[in-house]
């Protein structure tokens, strides 16, 4: 049976005008099952990003196959959603309405959409907030919405591009641990770029290594450590060991 | 260790309590702006309603001048009498229609070329040759096919506002934030809502600068129009005073004119103020 998501030789050139060809994806394969929980981990440039707005339907790539569910990806639907590095709210609404953009796009009536923002809003912490600009809120508090906007569709794969980077170290420990909640509450299937490999396997039931680029993968490593995870656990033996490996893995990649 | 806590815990409890509050400003220091400026400008009317009795006019050359209080009575009576109307509504006719036009052409046209490269690439010489030319050369060509009645002037009023309009809102477009319109396109937007969601608000503040030039372009329209070919209007009523040297009615003319841009720039002020709220305070000094 073929995994939930398949990709196999996915090829992507960039044509910049005025600037020579950019290979960003050659060759690259994936699997990822259903609900599961897999991080991407890579050195910059390596076509990370490239790989979730292919997968998110934004980018066509030149050749290769894509399919998720069997089906072969054609473009946005609302079976995906991604969360934003940058963020991406609209400066112009407000929490709530950025939260309900998704659910707006898609023709939902608006006490509906309402009942379900708020029920997110809630989810994430951001009770009272509801009315708030994004120039009012924190960074945290941004992410937090675009991952209460991205869950209000109700998508089956939440794609996330390097969220947390934005944050600092606190902020960020803190939404690991309610990425971890929501995600077992919710279920979804997540696909997570991140450059900390520590994140990676905290948050993560497989964490895949990329070559530099054109990127593909390199090695995929199983996290077996149980769940549900704790703060702790990142000191143990076991995650240090895990760490150690990744880190060679990536380290021959990386070049400065 | 928990020594040290203890003395970072006192530092931090330090903070003055009145901290937020804005220190309060005394009476005259808020006054002081307002006070100056209509103290100037009552300064500057006392003058010249005293000038007659200052100086002695050269004979024929009172009929030049006008005072203040000639010229508030010349309105009063305008507007008590209601003579001022028919040429007002006039004028206001053909600056609504023409700026109005001037909106529903310039704004969608300025974000189809923001957005469309190949309507760009058709439509840039044009506007560009258009944009560059005084606005005045057009004046016997419109008189020429559209006579001396009102849609002259719409069509004069119309070429001077669309072009700041048009310019204004592709600019803005050009400038739309593309990792917004990604998120916009990746929960299933078509071209429409980009341009709904992300590309119109975005370039909001270009299109309210944009309105403003254009509302002065208008108004400068109407008075180019009614000085030069047209039968009704403050600018036909103006030009007549002049020729009969009701000095006194040009002024009021002119006083009226000022007061409907400082009326419509208002409105756009009004207009912005709803528009950017979700903006930091600050930004709007930008
Ligand atoms: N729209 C684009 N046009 C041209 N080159 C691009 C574009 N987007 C990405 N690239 C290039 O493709 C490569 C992969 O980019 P990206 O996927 O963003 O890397 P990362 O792994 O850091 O997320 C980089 O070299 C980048 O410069
Ligand atoms: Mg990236």
């Amino acid at each position: 049976m073929p995994a939930y998501i398949q990709g196999r030789n996915v090829n992507l050139t960039f044509r910049p005008p005025n600037r020579g060809p950019v290979r960003a994806l050659y060759g690259f394969d994936i699997d990822v099952n259903e609900g599961e929980f897999l991080s991407i981990v890579g050195p910059s440039g390596c076509g990370k990003s490239t790989f979730l707005n292919v997968l998110l339907g934004l980018i066509r790539p030149d050749s290769g196959d894509l399919r998720m569910h069997g089906k072969p990806i054609a473009g946005p639907g609302t079976d995906r959603a991604m969360v934003f590095q940058e963020f991406g709210l609209l400066p112009w609404r407000s929490v709530q309405h950025n939260i309900e953009l998704g659910l707006e796009l898609k023709g939902v009536p608006t006490e509906t959409r309402h009942n379900v923002s708020q029920h997110f809003i809630e989810m994430v912490g951001l009770s009272g907030f509801e009315g708030h600009f994004p120039h009012e809120l924190s960074g945290g508090m941004k992410q937090r919405v675009g991952l209460a906007r991205a869950l209000a569709t109700d998508p089956d794969v939440l794609l996330m591009d390097e969220p947390f980077a934005a944050l600092d170290a606190q902020t960020r420990d803190l939404m690991q641990v309610e990425l971890l909640r929501i995600w077992q509450e919710a279920r979804k299937t997540v696909l997570f770029v991140t450059h900390q490999i520590d994140e990676a396997i905290y948050l993560s039931d497989r964490v895949m290594v990329m070559t530099k680029r054109p990127g593909h993968a390199k090695k995929i490593f199983p996290i077996e450590l149980p769940r549900p995870r704790d703060y702790e656990m990142r000191v143990t033996p076991e995650f240090n060991d895990l760490k150690l490996e990744i880190w060679h893995a990536l380290k021959d990649e990386i070049t400065i | 260790m928990s020594e040290l806590q203890a003395v970072d815990a006192n530092i931090s409890t330090a903070a003055p309590a009145d901290d937020l509050e804005a220190p309060p400003k005394s009476l005259w220091r808020q006054l002081e702006p307002t006070v100056l400026g209509v103290g100037s400008i009552v300064a500057l009317l006392a003058l010249w309603e005293a000038l007659p009795y200052l100086v002695t006019f050269a004979p024929g050359t009172k009929l030049f001048f006008t005072t203040p209080s000639q010229i508030a009575g010349t309105l009063w009576t305008m507007f008590a009498t209601g003579t001022i109307w028919a040429p007002l509504s006039v004028s206001a006719s053909g600056f609504a229609l023409g700026l109005g036009l001037a909106i529903v052409v310039g704004l969608p046209l300025g974000v189809l070329i923001g957005r469309s490269p190949t309507l760009n690439a058709m439509l840039d010489p044009f506007i560009t040759a258009f944009n560059a030319t005084p606005r005045l050369v057009f004046l016997p060509l419109v008189l020429l096919w559209f006579g001396l009645g009102l849609w002259s002037k719409v069509v004069i009023v119309f070429i001077g506002a669309l072009f700041p309009l048009l310019i204004n809102t592709y600019e803005g477009v050009r400038n739309s934030d593309k990792l917004l319109i990604n998120v916009v396109r990746s929960f299933g937007a078509k071209e429409w809502d980009i341009a709904r969601l992300v590309v119109v608000p975005n370039a909001m503040p270009y299109i309210v600068a944009g309105l403003r030039l254009a509302i002065g372009r208008a108004v400068l329209g109407v008075v180019v129009a009614e000085f030069f070919g047209s039968e009704d209007g403050l600018g036909v009523m103006m030009v007549q005073a002049a020729g009969q040297y009701k000095v006194a009615v040009v002024f009021a003319g002119l006083i009226v004119f000022a007061g409907l841009s400082l009326v419509m720039t208002g409105l756009v002020q009004l207009l912005e103020q709803r528009l950017t709220r979700w903006r930091p305070q600050h930004a709007a000094e930008y």
